[in-house]
This record gives structure tokens, C-alpha cells and sequence, in this order.
């Protein structure tokens, strides 16, 4: 994995992005604005019981009891940061936790069921920011954790390098996106509905990262320890319409730049229809796969373990053996 | 500066106001209590507080100077400091 000149490389990419950090990229893909107009909706919309969310958010956290370290404070990006409060539970001995979102009324629930929760002294602040422009000192977090919010970013690298600076030296990064399997289902539909309703496609669904590119990801943002791993969840449901409930329940909805702004009737009574002959289970219900990436990335500091530069070794593998392979024969 | 930061706690948290910095030009923030804001000099913008809750979307930014007021970072930063010193 450690190449010789993945360094240079990494410095290299890190070099050139840095100067183009403070430039506004120049693809959008998402509305970020009307992600936050959604985002104000799902706060309303928001479930508390959502077991897919909970799980996501529950698993993520359970990650900090993996590592021996302690993240006395710790910064929650915005996506599902109302079910990471809620599964902390005194885990990774978090002890000030600051919660953005670029939604107000997201952070304004959050804010108002923080007095339920106050059993686990966590003394948490409240911010409205963007996850691409973060508004956060360099060096001044153990943790920045993310829960399903990061794959609305158009800027995704850009976002990455924000938070690893904004972490401490040896501060982890820890995040859940939604990954391309995600919706497979309606994105099937979606297009059969489409073609056979209006003779051509338009995006429904958006473009989400691969497994693939979350390690590439992680090692351009300049993480050490890049670790990905990935869950796929199948949640059932009664009708394709309640799916479409969930996706704005959870702030899911589509937010293309390029999209459509409105959705025939028919088509969408139409997409229903496919999902349901191509998809639908024996006993009636509906599935949709969701696919979660989990990345963790640590910031670099002397203390982590790394490879030995090559040609660094002072030990020839054939003594090694003449050593050692000469007593088991 | 060491004025303006003793004051922050009162409209938001000790923990914020150690940490913020201007979303855009990553530079310290001031807190403004007059206006409930927070005010970043080196582009000249002000991020409202909501409730204890700063709003630090660039979009939801104002622009403090106009344009034309801004001709050269010098005469921008006199301007802020003897404004500053009004309040």
C-alpha cells in the first residue's frame, strides 16, 4: 500500500489543492441551498425511530470504543447528527461536542432536545455552518465525526482536507456516506418509468461515491490510516411511496443542480408501478438497498505506526532465513 | 481583540468562541454584541447569531462595507479598527 512515491504524490495533490482550496469549485452538482431548504423540512419531518439512521449513526459510534484513545472534544458534521447525540451515551469519553448543520431548524431541534439528554454531561454548542466551508480553527478537535451528510457536499476532498485540519494532531475522522449501490431499486425504476412516460431520462437519483474512491478519498485529504469498510442495509416497505416519505424524512431528497424541477404525476405513479413489479417482495413489500461507506482517517502525528521507508532495512530477508528456515528443516 | 474576547461568552458559548473562525477566510472572528453578530474583518462580513446559535453559511453572510469603500486592505482595516473604537 505505501508505495515510495505515494508520499510525494499525496504532498503533491495536497500542494495543488490548497491553492485552489479558497476558489469556488467550479462543478456543482448539488444545490446545497436546496439541501438546506430540505434539511428544514426533515427536521420537521424528522423520526426518532428511523432504525435505519439509528443503526448507521449507533455503528459509527461504536467505533470510538475501538481505539484506546479518549476525544475529549469533538465536532458532529451535519447529516444524522440528532441520532449520533442520541447514541453517544458516554462513548469515546466525549466531553464537549459541538453540532453543525447547514440547516437552522435541524440545529434548532437538536438544540431543544438537548434537555432530555442532558444525563451524560456533554457540554454541547450548536453551530449552522457548511461542511464546505468550515468555520472551524485548525487544530482544535479530537474527533470530527460525520453521519450520512457528507455525500450532499460538492466538494467532497475539499470538505476532508477542511476537517482534517480543523482535527489535532492524531485526531480521527470518522464518517458514514451513503455509497453508489444506494437506491439501486428507484434508480432502476426511475429510468424505466422515465423512458417509457417522457422518451428520455433525467437524474432522479444522484451520482454517489464508490467503495473505490472512499480510500482514494481519504488518502488525497491527507489522512493517515485510511480504513473503509461498508455495510449494505435492506429496509422494507409497504408501498414505493412510503420510501419517497422516508428519503424526506431523512433530508434524502434529490438536490441536483440539473434536475428536473418538477415530476409528472404519472410518471411518478408510473415509477411506483415498475418498482413494484420489478422489486417487490413474495409478501408484497418493497425493498431499497442503502449502501454505507464508513471511513476513518487519523491526522498525522509521529506517534502512528507507518512503513519503513524502502531500501531502509538493515537485514537481508535471505539471513532472515538462513536464521530462522534453517531450524524448522 | 482581547476585549472582544472576554465579552463572547455572553451570546455564545466559551467553547465556540475558542474555535470559530471565519468560515471563508479561516481568520478569528469578532463578536459584535451591539448587532448579536459575528464579524469577520478580512472580508468585511457579518454572521448573525440566532438564538445562541451562529449562522456561518456563507450565504447567510452580509456584507458590512460596500465595494467601493474597500479600495485597498488598508484603508478597510483603519476603517473597521476606528469603527471599532466608536462602539
Amino acid at each position: 500500500m505505501y508505495r515510495p512515491n505515494g508520499n510525494c504524490l499525496r504532498r503533491f495533490l495536497k500542494r495543488s489543492f490548497c491553492s485552489a482550496e479558497n476558489i469556488d469549485s467550479k462543478v456543482q452538482i448539488f444545490d446545497r441551498h436546496l439541501k438546506r431548504k430540505q434539511r428544514d423540512r426533515a427536521a420537521w419531518l424528522l423520526n426518532r425511530k428511523d432504525s435505519l439512521v439509528n443503526t448507521v449513526a449507533d455503528n459509527l459510534v461504536d467505533r470510538l470504543e475501538d481505539v484506546k484513545k479518549t476525544f475529549p472534544s469533538a465536532l458532529c458534521l451535519g447529516g444524522s447528527m440528532e441520532a449520533i447525540r442520541r447514541s453517544i451515551r458516554g462513548r469515546g469519553g466525549i466531553e464537549k461536542l459541538i453540532m453543525m448543520d447547514s440547516s437552522y431548524d435541524m440545529v434548532k431541534l437538536c438544540k431543544d432536545a438537548e434537555k432530555d439528554l442532558s444525563s451524560d454531561n456533554i457540554e454541547t454548542s450548536f453551530m449552522v455552518a457548511d461542511e464546505e466551508f468550515l468555520p472551524i480553527k485548525e487544530s482544535s478537535v479530537d474527533l470530527v465525526i460525520s453521519c450520512l451528510g457528507l455525500h450532499w457536499t460538492n466538494d467532497l476532498p475539499g470538505a476532508m482536507i477542511q476537517s482534517r485540519l480543523a482535527l489535532k494532531p492524531d485526531g480521527l475522522f470518522l464518517a458514514a456516506i451513503f455509497g453508489g449501490e444506494t437506491l439501486k431499486e428507484l434508480r432502476i425504476a426511475c429510468t424505466i418509468a422515465h423512458m417509457e412516460r417522457e422518451g428520455g431520462v433525467s437524474p432522479r437519483v444522484s451520482p454517489l461515491a464508490q467503495v473505490r474512491d472512499a480510500g482514494n478519498l481519504l488518502t488525497r485529504a491527507g489522512f493517515t490510516l485510511p480504513g473503509v469498510d461498508v455495510d449494505e442495509y435492506q429496509v422494507r416497505y409497504n408501498s414505493a411511496l412510503e420510501l419517497i416519505e422516508h428519503l424526506r424524512a431523512m433530508g434524502e431528497s434529490n438536490a441536483l443542480v440539473n434536475r428536473i424541477k418538477f415530476l409528472k404525476r404519472d410518471t411518478a405513479l408510473a415509477t411506483a408501478a415498475v418498482y413494484e413489479s420489478m422489486f417487490a417482495a413474495e409478501d408484497g413489500s418493497i425493498p431499497a438497498t442503502f449502501q454505507v461507506i464508513y471511513m476513518t482517517g487519523w491526522r498525522e502525528h509521529e506517534s502512528q505506526q507507518k512503513a519503513k521507508r524502502r531500501g531502509s532495512a538493515t537485514v537481508s530477508f535471505k539471513d532472515i532465513q538462513k536464521e530462522f528456515g534453517g531450524q524448522t528443516t | 481583540m482581547v476585549r472582544g474576547s472576554s465579552r463572547v461568552v455572553e451570546i455564545i458559548s466559551k467553547t465556540l468562541s475558542e474555535m470559530l473562525v471565519c468560515p471563508l477566510s479561516k481568520q478569528p472572528l469578532r463578536v459584535c454584541e451591539k448587532s448579536n453578530s459575528l464579524i469577520s474583518h478580512a472580508i468585511g462580513v457579518s454572521f448573525p447569531v440566532v438564538d445562541g446559535i451562529p449562522c456561518l453559511v456563507p450565504r447567510d453572510g452580509e456584507i458590512i462595507e460596500t465595494d467601493s469603500d474597500r479600495t485597498t486592505a488598508d484603508s478597510f482595516d483603519a476603517k473597521t479598527d476606528h469603527k471599532t473604537a466608536q462602539e
